[in-house]
């Protein structure tokens, strides 16, 4: 068996594929974006080759497109800063708890990942109805009355409101990615440690870090990858609104062509935004190699 | 054996590649849903094969609208028509795609850029819309002397043609309007408003009795434009103005009529007139706060007229609701008089259609007087951009005598809104300029700045 393994032959025709697909669906259509974007199409009829100007217009004078990107940095960083350590420490009580409770938690924690994003966008929106929302009704029952805001609608508070859904909805997946690496962590060495007379908090800074460590660098790449394409939360709580203050790259290039009917513009963004995307990917790679030596 | 298995292994590869082509080729035909929830489309459009001939052949026509919900109000309407004709000739099926609005809006761009447009399709008689799709040639054109008898209201066809060639039909007259719920004010002691000074004692003293003064849809932002030029006419008494500062005529920023009905504007946002979270509530949000009666007002068009005769909605609801004309600013120009209206929803048939005569001809019979104005009318559905004076049948709900009294009254009509009124980026620009004024993250300054760029770089 092992010879039609290395076959090569073999190797190219199951791989074959998979190659054809990703070159045609994905290969393609970001080169076709390259040439749309060094054009003025307005999505109907003939268009003009224009050169680099689109591009120079997205990277140097674009404050939407330096807003939606500085959004997606600001919800990268709640998502691995606010987000993470809870999900770990929820992943460590539930792997210690046992028994029936654990599937019980597991379950339950991952539900809202399951749930539609539109249902959940539009239940969100919802509560934070400033007037007959779940929310602003909830703080009154606790006389907290002077907490009371306009979530979606108050230009200073609009993205940490988007930004709260969107942590919510993806918890169970972190939780879920931390709690299988905890499990992968040996139970001998927990032993090893208490017997040598580690404290909880010396147990999970030199036994449980060091071991999640890869596990911690693919969940920081998904958040950070996943920060920058949110796209379905924005469209569907706020249309990048108040104004552009809740804007994301995804909404924005989608706005660009269906709305303002700028094909030819929103191409360019899309291509400038694959580039940042790789460099995103690029730089978390590094930042963590280094660390792993 | 190692024949078999090299063929095996062949084999496998052209399995996998044949189905994921399968699985390619069924992501491509099935077109990307949209997300709008409230959207009820009907069944999609097909493909149409069928050669037009004698009107025994058996013909399908692909009909795409912008009214997703078939039991009530225009929607309804439509339907009825689409019915009647297909009654009328067997042997026409009509398949119906509806989407609302917006996703309405990007399915065309998409049917557009893959020159594939349904046989005849709802426009917007607006040049942010309809002149680049009537400039490259994809709607058929009409024959004006089909409709000499049709009695379009004077001017009515004047934004669906291009370079004096017709090229749609209007379906209604359009005017803005301010429906109001008669219970809540009487109950509350407020006097109905027709001057502006009322209409902010109306949104304080509301406000102090914990009521929604205004419901409006804040997040479609082009509903902040339309209430800005209602303030805007009756300030300056001169429906060019706004139309002016837009062409480049004169300027946003030096023109004091402007300035002035924006700071109006902007005082009434702050004493709250709109309900509260105004910039996250869409169409369907604000007109149901009106609906449940949890507002004292809603601003919207003359096409929710249905309202008042809609069986789903509240006896008390139908009772209480009225409408009353834009309030005069006092010491401005305008008459009470003035009117922000124009025709804007129609229909068009696509020039490359493979039925055209038959889509023609479902078009004709569509707006004939008989059909949509008629039907429509007297169903309290729609005010027509047709004559539908010998239509009156005594039974008009209060919503229709009242549009009806303020057209036949009317002094001055505006035409397209401001926001429509150049194509290109200009639309989504000034909306979102007239959102961030009304949501406070621009001063009046930096709003009218935005506004004049906006036309240079048209």
């Amino acid at each position: 068996m092992g010879g039609i393994r290395r076959n090569k032959a073999v190797i190219f025709a199951l791989v074959f594929p998979g190659l054809l697909i990703f070159v045609f669906a994905v290969l393609y259509p970001i080169f076709k974006s390259v040439y749309y974007g060094m054009t003025d199409w307005k999505g109907i009829g003939e268009f003009n080759f224009i050169g680099f100007g689109n591009f120079k217009a997205v990277i140097f004078e674009d404050k939407v497109f330096r807003t939606s990107l500085l959004n997606a940095a600001l919800l990268a960083a709640c998502t691995v800063l606010l987000q993470h350590p809870l999900a770990m420490f929820f992943a460590i009580v539930v792997d210690r708890v046992g028994k029936r409770l654990e599937s019980f938690f597991r379950a339950t924690l991952f539900i809202p990942c399951v749930i539609s994003v539109v249902v959940t966008s539009k239940m969100w929106v919802n509560v934070y109805n400033s007037s007959y929302g779940l929310l602003n009704k909830i703080l009154d029952v606790f006389h907290l009355g002077y907490l009371k805001q306009d979530w979606l609608g108050n230009p200073k508070i609009a993205l940490y409101s988007v930004i709260f859904v969107i942590m919510w909805q993806g918890f169970g997946y972190a939780f879920l990615i931390y709690y299988s690496g905890l499990k992968g962590v040996p139970e001998e060495l927990f032993e090893a440690g208490r017997i040598d007379g580690a404290n909880s908090w010396q147990k999970f800074t030199h036994i449980t870090l060091p071991i999640l460590k890869p596990v911690i660098l693919v969940n920081v790449s998904i958040a950070i990858t996943s920060s920058l394409k949110q796209m379905e939360p924005i469209y569907l709580m706020t249309n990048g609104g108040p104004g552009t203050k809740t804007q994301f790259v995804a909404n924005y290039l989608y706005m660009k062509a269906f709305n303002s009917q700028q094909y030819g513009y929103a191409n360019a963004i899309s291509v400038v935004f694959v580039i940042v995307c790789l460099i995103a990917t690029v730089i978390v790679q590094r930042l963590f190699r280094t660390r792993e030596q | 054996m190692k024949l078999l298995k090299r063929g095996l292994v062949l084999i496998l590869a052209f399995a996998l590649l044949i189905s994921m082509a399968a699985c390619g080729t069924k992501e491509a035909a099935s077109t990307p849903d949209t997300t709008a929830v409230e959207s009820t489309p009907a069944a999609e459009a097909a493909v149409e094969t069928t050669p037009e001939s004698g009107s025994s052949e058996p013909v399908t026509i692909n009909f795409f609208s912008n009214l997703p919900d078939r039991s009530s109000g225009q929607g309804l309407l439509e339907q009825t028509i689409l019915d009647n004709y297909m009654k009328e000739n067997k042997n026409v099926t009509i398949k119906i795609e509806a989407l609302q609005d917006e996703p309405y809006k990007q399915k065309f761009q998409s049917y557009v850029a893959s020159n594939n447009l349904p046989d005849i399709f709802h426009v917007w008689g607006q040049p942010s819309f309809f002149e680049a799709v009537m400039e490259k040639g994809y709607v058929a054109e009409l024959n004006p002397n089909d409709y000499t008898n049709y009695g379009f209201f004077p001017g009515a066809t004047k934004d669906f043609s291009y370079n004096g060639k017709l090229y749609g039909l209007p379906r209604n007259q359009d005017l803005t309007t301010l429906y109001i719920n008669k219970a809540k004010f009487a109950d509350n002691g407020v006097k109905i408003p027709t001057t502006y000074t009322e209409l902010l004692d109306a949104a304080k003293a509301f406000r102090a009795k914990g009521i929604q003064p205004l419901a409006i849809n804040g997040r479609d932002k082009w509903i902040l434009n339309l209430f800005y030029q209602d303030i805007l006419i009756k300030v300056s008494g001169n429906q060019q103005t706004i139309y002016d500062a837009s062409s480049g005529k004169t300027t946003f920023s030096g023109d004091p009529d402007i300035r002035k009905a924006a700071e109006l504007f902007k005082k009434l946002v702050d004493a709250k007139l709109f309900q509260d979270s105004f910039t996250s509530a869409d169409y369907g949000a604000a007109q149901n706060l009106f609906l449940q009666e949890q507002s004292a007002m809603f601003y919207m068009g003359a096409w929710e007229v249905g309202m008042a005769s809609n069986q789903d909605n509240s006896e008390s609801f139908r009772k209480n609701v009225d409408l009353v004309p834009f309030p005069i600013v006092e010491d401005g120009k305008g008459k009470i008089t003035d009117v922000c209206a124009w025709n804007g929803g129609g229909y068009a048939v696509s020039a490359s259609s493979k039925v055209k005569a038959e889509g023609l001809k479902l078009l004709n019979y569509m707006m004939s007087p008989d059909n949509w104005p008629k039907i429509g009318w007297e169903k309290g559905l729609v005010v027509p951009g047709q004559n539908y004076e010998k239509y009156l049948t005594g039974k008009e709900n209060q919503l229709q005598l009242g549009v009806t009294s303020i057209l036949k009254t009317a002094t001055s009509m505006s035409g397209t809104s401001w926001n429509d009124v150049n194509p290109g980026e200009w639309k989504t620009t000034v909306e979102n300029a007239m959102q961030e004024y009304a949501a406070g993250i621009t001063t009046v300054d930096e709003f009218l700045a935005t506004l004049d760029k906006a036309v240079v770089k048209k």
